[in-house]
């Protein structure tokens, strides 16, 4: 489990300078982040959905069926 | 109730039973947090993984446990002591009420029918509680359980559009399936794990507790799935999947062969051959053939004669039915033969025997006794709680307001369900209080909500029936509820009853991608006549603004979404202002009724890290209003304001002023107007740990040396 929730299957140390980590840490800070750690998965994240594929379209829809707000 | 011996007997059982299994999902085989993660969801199947090597590795520990229990608990207990050495109180305790309205529950505190909220109110206060904007469950809770607005919990909704593909997805949780498989022939052999992400950021008030050494149980407050690790326990809620990997749909047999579509369940057939009638129970998809049918249990119904009776034979269970009577959950089993089992919990209600026969199901929720997700922490928390207090409903939404909305059941079987769950949710809650000694307790009931969203029609003489106090008599269930918690308030103890957001009627839907076409907001592709649903029929290269989901309205910019034309900057603030003058008191001519107060943008209501994935324009929508049914999914109606006549009659999808929470505490608060995102904040004082910067609530009772 990571610091902002999702679970961690596998887990891997990624080292970071000392003064790129002191940037990331103000940055996240300032930013309203509640720590580093969720700061760079964030940058991540947002990078890994410009090349990552979604699912099927079919499948995306299945899922929300049953949500009492939704037709 | 059950015998002192006997209940002991059962809880030692139940510890047994956890020790093993704790140790049997904590190996290294089974996952980091221990447990055995299947995927289940459309289009992929499940992975069960476990070994002989597993269990004697298993029973090692648990024997290992056994001899240093006497050890851990008193490192346990010193830890403990000190976690509690700068605490003004003892205990603290969250009862939440999903949706109490705080008009309503005056209106029936003048009527004398909420003795202990009255009581609660006099000997400390009462307030009317900030919600969130938009006022909607995950994400008022999430700001509830974190401290901040949503641009620092990412939760705007129930949904999250696709910026490639416009599509919606759940905004809370992402349950996708093994990233490396084999192929062989028409198998796919997962290779690696499936993945659960929870999409809400931040940090919940329950896991710096825990990193301060404050014991903390924390029992279905939504947005929890998957759950965190953190030093407590947590059972998921509010968007937790079912067994078919949906938000939750119900099957209906019958021997009326008729072609009909569900927009919460299916339709299967039965098959009658004298006084036998045999259908199947449809569940997951196949592990390991993708397009495969889904797993199947066959069943058979034997009528004996008596009308409205039938057996009920499933698997290992037999069960008598009479109509209108749940059965108790029944557990079945798919099995995916070498990719494993599922393991999952229905009740079955008969509705009718003669001349037809039907029979309705529930989601198959996933079996907390073995749970194919993980839907608590620690992982064997669920089946710990099953095992003491029987088994529960674990689906999000586990009320089936869509079964009522389609007429799969009747308003009575949806109260006596939604019921049903509430009773279990009670037993969970009263057994976190009876193990509280120092720390805090939290707890959602989720029938105050749901029974507003159904029955408001009665309330309002729009419908009639039998149901017109259906929801006075509710408020006054969940006092009872109050009353009872009370007596575990002493004074050491401070004790929240609050809700989420208000509740209101919702008679009108306005459909906003309706209003967008015809104003030259949204365009559709050549030839096509309507827009969805999801908005296939879309030309997005020459759509500006478009809405999805409950409250929010997007601007297809350029750069951020996959087909955006709205430049970023001063074209899209621009276009922002025109829709927020064009649509603020946009009026309902057809009533002479106001059906929008005011659209908000969320740059001016949100400040955080994830505000580019907000939409870009809230809409506050009058009481008695609501985005459409077919707005929500990316449809467009004939008109832009429809009526709506499904069951589904209340709802809190509207300007957040208009709908606030409730706050009961028995103390006094000094805060005058507090607010969700100060309950954290709150919680974290009252134990003497100072509020951390990135949260923006305040404690609402002045400490020493410090300002509300």
């Amino acid at each position: 489990m990571n610091g902002s929730g999702g679970i961690i299957l596998s887990r891997s140390n990624i080292k970071l300078s000392k003064d790129l980590f002191a940037r990331v840490k103000k940055c996240a800070d300032v930013a309203g982040y509640s720590s580093a750690q969720e700061f760079v998965e964030h940058v991540l994240e947002k990078e890994l959905s410009k090349i990552e594929e979604a699912g099927s379209d079919e499948e995306i829809l299945e899922k929300l069926k049953g949500l009492g707000y939704l037709e | 109730m059950p015998q002192p011996a006997t209940r002991g007997w059962r809880i030692l059982g139940a510890v047994c039973f956890a020790l093993a299994l704790a140790h049997s999902l904590s190996s290294g085989s089974a996952g980091p947090e221990g447990t055995q993660l299947a995927y289940i969801g459309p289009g992929a199947g499940f992975a069960f993984l476990g070994s002989f090597l597993t269990l004697i590795w298993a029973l090692a520990l648990s024997v290992v446990t056994f001899m240093t229990w006497p050890i851990r608990m008193a490192w346990k207990s010193m830890r403990r002591r000190k976690g509690m050495r700068n605490a003004t109180v003892k205990k603290v305790i969250f009862l939440g009420l999903d949706g109490l309205d705080p008009r309503l529950t005056e209106r029936f505190m003048a009527e004398g029918r909420l003795p202990n909220l009255a009581k609660l109110q006099e000997q400390g206060s009462f307030r009317r509680l900030r919600t969130t904007f938009p006022a909607l469950s995950p994400v008022a809770w999430s700001t509830f359980a974190t401290g901040v607005n949503p641009a620092k919990h990412n939760i705007f909704d129930f949904l999250n559009r696709n910026l490639k593909s416009y599509l919606p997805e759940l905004s809370s949780s992402r349950v996708s399936g093994p990233r490396r498989t084999l192929k062989l022939g028409k198998y796919t052999i997962p290779l690696s794990r499936p993945t659960v992400d929870l999409r809400r950021k931040s940090v919940p008030f329950w896991k710096i507790l825990g990193q301060n050494e404050v014991d903390t149980t924390v029992l279905r407050i939504p947005i929890t799935f998957p759950p965190e690790k953190f030093n407590g326990r947590m059972l998921s809620a509010m968007c937790t999947p079912d067994l078919r990997g949906t938000q939750g749909s119900f099957s209906f047999f019958s021997t009326i062969l008729e072609e009909a579509t569900y927009e919460g369940g299916s339709r299967y057939p039965l098959q009658r051959s004298g006084n036998e009638v045999k259908g199947w129970l449809e569940g997951p998809d196949h592990p390991m053939i993708r397009d495969a049918e889904k797993l199947k249990i066959p069943f058979t119904l034997t009528l004996n004669g008596q009308p409205g009776q039938a057996r009920l034979t499933i698997q290992d269970e037999t069960h008598d039915l009479k109509v209108g009577e749940y059965t108790p959950w029944v557990h079945v089993a798919f099995s995916g033969g070498v990719g494993g089992k599922a393991h999952g919990i229905c009740r079955f209600l008969l509705n009718e025997t003669e001349p037809h026969v039907n029979l309705y199901a529930t989601p198959i929720n996933i079996d907390p006794e073995n749970p194919a997700l993980p839907i608590s922490h620690p992982s064997f928390y669920s089946a710990y709680l099953a095992k003491l207090l029987g088994s529960f409903a674990t689906v999000g939404m586990a009320e089936d307001t869509w079964a009522l909305n389609e007429g799969a059941i009747d308003e009575k079987a949806f109260l006596h369900q939604a019921y049903l769950i509430h009773e279990e949710r009670e037993k969970m809650f009263f057994n976190s209080l009876d193990r509280l000694n120092a720390g805090v307790a939290a707890c959602v009931f989720d029938a105050s909500d749901r029974i507003q969203h159904m029955f408001f029609r009665y309330l309002e003489g729009r419908a009639e029936g039998p149901f017109a106090d259906t929801i006075p008599e509710m408020y006054e269930r969940m006092d009872a509820l109050v009353g009872r918690a009370q007596k575990y308030v002493d004074d050491d103890t401070v004790f929240f009853v609050l809700s989420d957001h208000g509740f209101g009627s919702f008679r009108r839907g306005v459909n906003l991608n309706t209003w967008f076409y015809e104003n030259g907001y949204l365009a559709l592709k050549e030839g096509a006549t309507t827009a969805g649903p999801y908005f296939k029929n879309v030309d997005w290269s020459r759509t500006k603004a478009y809405t999805m989901g409950l409250a929010g309205v997007y601007l297809n910019i350029k750069g951020r979404e996959a087909q955006g034309i709205v430049n970023p900057g001063e074209e899209a603030q621009a276009l922002k202002k025109e829709i927020i003058e064009k649509l603020s008191g946009y009026p309902d001519e057809e009533l002479g009724d106001i059906a929008i107060r005011q659209v908000y943008s969320t740059g001016r209501l949100y400040r955080g890290p994830y505000l580019a994935e907000a939409p870009d324009l809230i809409v506050g929508y009058n009481e008695g209003y609501r985005t459409s049914w077919d707005a929500a999914q990316g449809k467009l109606s004939e008109t832009v304001i429809n009526d709506n006549s499904k069951a589904w009659s209340g709802d809190h999808s509207v300007d957040p002023l208009l709908v606030p929470g409730v706050l009961f505490c028995n103390r006094k608060i000094d805060a005058e107007n507090p607010g969700l995102e100060d309950m954290a904040p709150t919680a974290l004082a009252l134990f003497g740990i100072e509020t951390p910067a990135y949260m923006e609530g305040k404690p609402i009772f002045q400490f020493a040396g410090s300002a509300t």
